[in-house]
């Protein structure tokens, strides 16, 4: 699992130690960063990657103008209302998902790895590097050991588009060998360790 | 690093290795050790018993030079790129490698991500095909090349295996380097790091080494020694008509 920075944004102390303390217990997050503000949060954002910002809903209210322009300005990272008051369903569209104040730690740590899953933070990380679901397919397959003929039935495609897939993932990562895009597909977590 | 493009035998080979320390790996293959005093390469090869052409040349490779002209060489020639390939071989099996593997031993014990345990499977792999290649060079290739050179110096007759061809040889020489490359950037792309930051350097800057040291053990192998050989053999062949 790759290890996630976090940044929270809510105006009081105890509710942003109180979070971290949630966190701490869990190793997927790697470093967890304070922003009591909007400001802070922007300042924030500007210097250091995040994967997930957890936001008061009262800190976007105050305004809102500022936050979309953050949020358009930072597609890759999921937004998530931590709420302990009640707001309208309006304003709660505006966020990728929600935790409840009365969450569990454990319930709070599976929609984390769940929002991480759903793909966007991914690509905060592989940048313009990412492959397309197909190449994606051919790769599985071929760090599962299939040749290429074995590929191009699984997927119902030409033993030409699988090379012509092949080409372009190596071109995208900057490597070649099937033992290479093997340790790759793992560290991206396209399949798992228990495959070996 | 400034490198001299030009080599010229009255150029001081010390001036040329402080451009380009790597030409003290050339030296050693050819059996010259450190200090080189003043000597220029003219003097360095008249005193070594080395064909100053074929030194150029070899330091030409080494300073980034890939247009390698078709050389005069002549048997002795021979003996002297196959000594130096299996010099290289020796230093690849007993310095590099273990080394690089040591490295990534390190790398393992510092950083406990689950994928760092299939770096050392990838590379103990990789080693293992380049062992078999280097066996395949020293047992069947080199042995080979020798034979011809000196059935061509003493004018014998051919007892060649006829099934053998340096074709067989260039049919599968393969690229030992593209591993080392992707090893290089799964480690300065994608590995998670954890304390072993400091180690990954080290390891990169060797895994860069050895991968510049391989691509011209292969230009040597593809540029001057299996188009010399391919010669050698018309020759035999000819004597025997």
């Amino acid at each position: 699992m790759r290890q996630i920075h976090i940044a929270i944004s809510d105006e009081s102390l105890v509710i942003r130690e109180g979070l971290q303390s949630v966190f701490s217990r869990y190793q997927f997050i790697h470093r967890i960063s304070h922003a009591p503000t909007l400001d802070a949060l922007e300042k924030l954002l500007q210097r250091t990657t995040i994967q997930i910002v957890i936001i008061n809903p009262y800190v976007i209210q105050s305004n809102q103008s500022q936050f979309l322009q953050l949020k358009n300005k930072n597609e890759c990272i999921k937004w998530i209302g931590m709420l302990y008051s009640h707001f309208t369903s309006g304003m709660l569209a505006k966020l990728d998902g929600t935790i409840d104040i009365f969450d569990t730690g454990e319930a709070i740590a599976a929609k984390l790895l769940k929002w991480i899953e759903s793909g966007s933070t991914e690509n905060s990380l592989q940048s313009k590097e990412i492959l397309t679901e197909r190449e994606t397919d051919v790769l599985k397959h071929l760090a599962d050991g299939k040749s290429n003929k074995e590929i191009a039935d699984k997927l119902n495609i030409s033993i030409n588009t699988v090379i012509t897939h092949r080409k372009n993932i190596s071109q995208k990562t900057g490597i070649k060998s099937v033992s290479g895009l093997t340790i790759y597909a793992v560290v991206q977590n396209l399949i798992s360790l228990d495959n070996f | 690093m400034k490198k001299t493009n030009k080599i010229l035998p009255d150029i001081k080979i010390a001036e040329a290795i402080i451009d380009n320390p790597f030409l003290v790996l050339l030296l050693e293959r050819f059996n010259i050790s450190l200090p080189v005093q003043d000597l220029n390469i003219s003097d360095l090869c008249k005193s070594y018993g080395i064909n100053e052409t074929l030194f150029e040349a070899f330091v030409s490779m080494y300073n980034g030079n890939t247009s390698i002209p078709e050389l005069k060489l002549n048997e002795h020639d021979a003996l002297t790129i196959v000594h130096f390939l299996r010099v290289s071989h020796i230093y690849y099996s007993e310095q590099i490698y273990p080394e690089i593997t040591e490295l990534i031993n390190r790398m393992n014990q510092l950083n406990d991500h689950k994928e760092m345990k299939l770096v050392s499977v990838f590379f103990k792999d990789y080693f293992r095909e380049v062992t078999d290649h280097l066996d395949y060079e020293n047992e069947v290739f080199h042995p080979y090349v020798i034979q011809l050179a000196s059935q061509i110096n003493n004018n014998e007759p051919s007892n060649i295996r006829d099934e053998y061809s340096v074709k067989q040889y260039k049919a599968r020489h393969d690229d030992i380097e593209e591993k080392l490359n992707d090893l290089r950037n799964l480690l300065i792309k994608y590995l998670p790091v954890n304390q072993d930051q400091t180690v990954r350097r080290k390891l990169l800057f060797l895994l860069s080494e050895l991968e510049f040291d391989l691509k011209i053990h292969s230009d040597i192998e593809e540029l001057i020694l299996i188009p010399f050989t391919l010669r050698m053999e018309k020759k035999v062949k000819q004597t025997e008509q």
